[in-house]
């Protein structure tokens, strides 16, 4: 990585390639080009070596290889996890990402609202909850306030629901989805842990390739596949597989995960500097979501009366890169629907920054960034009241 | 400190005036108007970039950056009266429309109300005392688009680039290492490039197929796919084989007929003596007789004229002069005013 000159803080949104996942590729796009589906050996080598990958990703999550289905990104990933709700009800949270939200709207749906505190309520999804419903759908982290959900909690009011199900001699499925894109190389990403019966992990987020992602998914699952042809991905996702995609996204997580609990330890000692260098330089600053509930390398603000997307664009010129939930023009006017979901008026949202933290990530740079973002917020400041 | 409201569209001349006005002392502010967002099939409308492009911009000159959403009333008063002028066979300026209704009085009211003392634009023209002059660069000249500003608001109108050519305004982007020095420039009315005229119109208005007919000989040579996309003196788009060119040289509306011609000196195409109406004089009302110069289209040569009443005699016949297109009237470098073409 030569970005030891950029002060980067927006991981959330994409994460540079690691020159573990390069090297795995590089092989795959020259010498080892061949279609695995061929019949000849060194095709047979380039099979075997990707469905190698796939279980490294499988022991990452703690699943079978046979339950993975490689796909063209995360949203790919999450469109084909609906599929699970069959003909059925889906219940989701106010807060999803949009390909959550968006793929979800496609069936009939019920989105819970979130609290101010960013945590999507187990018992309002108990509520939300209706006999014909077939998937739940949270993501383990939220990719704008990196608040951490409570997986556990909701995959026991799951579980209780199924019971009931059960006595009463209903066989509708229930289903317990996560996007957990956000989370990878920060918390566990065990499936049986997290009480999940379906899993998405972007390679994009940690450290590997664009547009690979996979979805894992519990034996039983039943899923109706998007893209049809050669009937790749045990016919879940046809198309040529994407070897070199999947063999660095293997070489990514794996490394992502080795890492975790130093990184995470790293990130969140990071994080909180970042806060208090924030917070003690700036008055109208503050924490949008303070606490432990949130992943160790998110920090979300708020500098109210303040327009962030300004801060963006003069922060830019320092080669300083943070994100923003404002209603900017990028995202064509609208501010962010995550940051509305929990209440926050338009001046908070119109004022906020979302700041990530990753590997590459040192004090050096924390002391930096905070440094220039309090003189851009200072400088703004001043402006509007002249 | 006179307090000023740009009007900045992201492009490279906008910026530059932003930049020109802060330099010259003036308290500015920096407005986007947002006069059109939605997609056209197969063309993304570039507003939220233009939009990001014109703020970064002035937050980089450290100004106020405001968005002034007009949509509504452009699509009201701009883009309906573009379809209805199409509808009745005519080819109408939207732009001219825009300046007239949006950006110099609608922009001009509402920046006033926000406690603008002027605005200022990064049209190629020059104002003084009311008067509109046409600009320094000839080439780029845009006065033609501006003869139905009134006087009024000229008075309370800045143009900083009249006196650059538009070589010295991306000279001036780039020393200043504005962020939109190597933009392209937008090409044709601000919201559809001109290849997206067809498929805009067709969106609004009802199109039957019709004939295309030789006005020379009577037959039926083509079929056109509504008489409402054809302009006179039109060459391309008619699609009909190889041979001499054909030009359009009149329309019938009511029978959804074009006419064409391959003589390009066909009679209906020359016109010396020119009839106007919507008639707009900025700040001088000329006599009659008066020895003017006209220029029929943006960019078109300017061409000695006598003015009687609302009838314009040109000196040497124009070809291709449509109802519905402006002609602009012009003293020397004054831009007197204009008419719009009935016949």
């Amino acid at each position: 990585m030569s970005e030891d000159g950029l002060l980067y803080f927006d991981y959330a949104a994409a994460t540079p390639l690691s020159d573990v996942a390069l090297r795995a590729m590089r092989p795959y796009f020259s010498e080892k080009f061949f279609n695995p589906s061929s019949p000849y050996a060194p095709a047979i080598q380039v099979h075997r070596e990707y469905e190698a990958a796939k279980h490294e990703l499988a022991v990452a999550i703690g699943g079978k290889a046979d339950d993975i289905v490689v796909t063209a990104g995360a949203t790919e990933s999450i469109n084909l996890a609906m599929t699970a709700a069959g003909g059925g009800h889906i219940v989701t949270s106010a807060i999803e990402h949009h390909a959550v939200l968006h793929a979800a709207r496609r069936h009939d749906v019920s989105i819970v609202d979130v609290p101010r505190s960013g945590i999507v309520d187990a018992q309002a999804i108990r509520q939300a909850i209706r006999s014909d419903t077939q998937l739940v759908s949270i993501a383990l982290a939220n990719n704008e306030l990196g608040t951490i959900q409570p997986l556990r909690d909701i995959a026991t009011v799951i579980e209780a629901e199924r019971l009931a199900r059960r006595n009463r001699g209903d066989k509708t499925p229930l289903w317990f989805h996560s996007d957990a894109s956000q989370g990878v190389g920060q918390i566990d990403i065990n499936v049986a842990r997290l009480g999940v019966d379906l899993i998405t992990i972007n390679a994009a987020k940690c450290y590997g390739p664009k547009q690979v992602a996979l979805l894992w998914r519990k034996p039983g699952v039943a899923l109706t596949p998007l893209v049809y042809g050669g009937g790749q991905e045990l016919g879940l996702r046809s198309g040529t597989e994407n070897v070199a995609g999947t063999i660095g996204f293997a070489a990514a997580l794996t490394d992502a995960s080795q890492k975790r609990k130093s990184e995470s330890k790293r990130l969140g000692d990071l994080r909180d500097l970042f806060e208090q260098l924030l917070v003690e330089g700036n008055d109208p600053l503050q924490v949008t979501i303070p606490g432990k509930k949130r992943l160790p390398g998110s920090l979300h603000v708020m500098i109210p009366g303040v327009d962030a997307e300004r801060l963006i664009f003069l922060l830019e010129t320092k080669g300083v890169f943070v994100a923003t939930g404002s209603a900017c023009a990028a995202n064509s006017g609208t501010r962010s629907h995550v940051l509305t979901a929990i209440g926050l008026t338009d001046a908070e949202a119109d004022g906020s920054l979302r700041i990530t933290l990753g590997r590459h990530s040192t004090e050096a740079q924390v002391r930096r960034g905070a440094e220039a973002i309090i003189d851009a917020v200072r400088s703004e400041i001043e402006r509007v009241r002249k | 400190m006179t307090r000023v409201f740009v009007g900045m569209s992201g492009g490279v001349d906008s910026s530059v005036t932003a930049a020109l006005l802060v330099e010259q002392g003036y308290d500015v502010t920096g407005v986007y108007m947002k006069n059109w967002s939605q997609d056209l099939p197969g063309m993304k409308c570039p507003w939220a970039e233009d939009l990001a492009d014109a703020k970064r911009v002035a937050v980089g000159l450290g100004i106020d950056f405001r968005v002034f959403d007009f949509e509504t009333e452009y699509r009201e008063r701009v883009v309906q009266y573009m379809i209805d002028e199409y509808k009745l066979g005519r080819t109408p300026n939207p732009d001219i429309m825009c300046n007239q209704e949006v950006k110099f009085k609608l922009f001009l009211d509402v920046a006033l109300e926000n406690g603008a003392d002027m605005i200022a634009t990064g049209h190629y023209a020059r104002t003084h005392d009311g008067t509109l002059l046409r600009a320094k660069d000839e080439n780029k000249d845009q006065t033609y688009f501006l003869y139905r500003v009134t006087e009024d608001a000229l008075r309370k109108t800045l143009f900083p680039l009249g006196d650059y050519t538009k070589a010295e305004v991306r000279a001036m982007a780039q020393e200043r290492g504005l962020w939109t020095a190597s933009k392209k420039e937008s090409m044709g009315v601000c919201f559809v490039g001109q290849v997206g005229m067809r498929d805009f119109l067709s969106q609004y208005v009802e199109t039957v197929p019709g004939d295309i007919i030789d006005r020379d000989s009577g037959e039926t040579v083509g079929r056109h796919d509504g008489a409402i996309f054809y302009t006179l003196g039109q060459r391309h788009g008619l699609d009909l084989g190889g041979g001499l060119p054909y030009y359009v040289v009149d329309k019938n509306m009511d029978e959804n007929i074009v006419y064409v011609s391959r003589n390009l000196n066909a009679e209906e195409m020359w016109l010396s003596t020119i009839e106007l109406n919507n008639i707009h004089w900025i700040d001088r009302t000329p006599e009659n007789g008066a020895q003017v110069q006209a220029r029929i289209r943006h960019r078109a040569p300017l061409v000695p004229a006598v003015l009687e009443g609302s009838r314009l005699v040109l000196d040497e016949a124009q070809r291709a002069v449509t109802s519905g297109q402006s002609v602009v009237i012009y003293d020397g470098d004054v831009v007197l005013g204009g008419g719009v073409v009935i016949s």
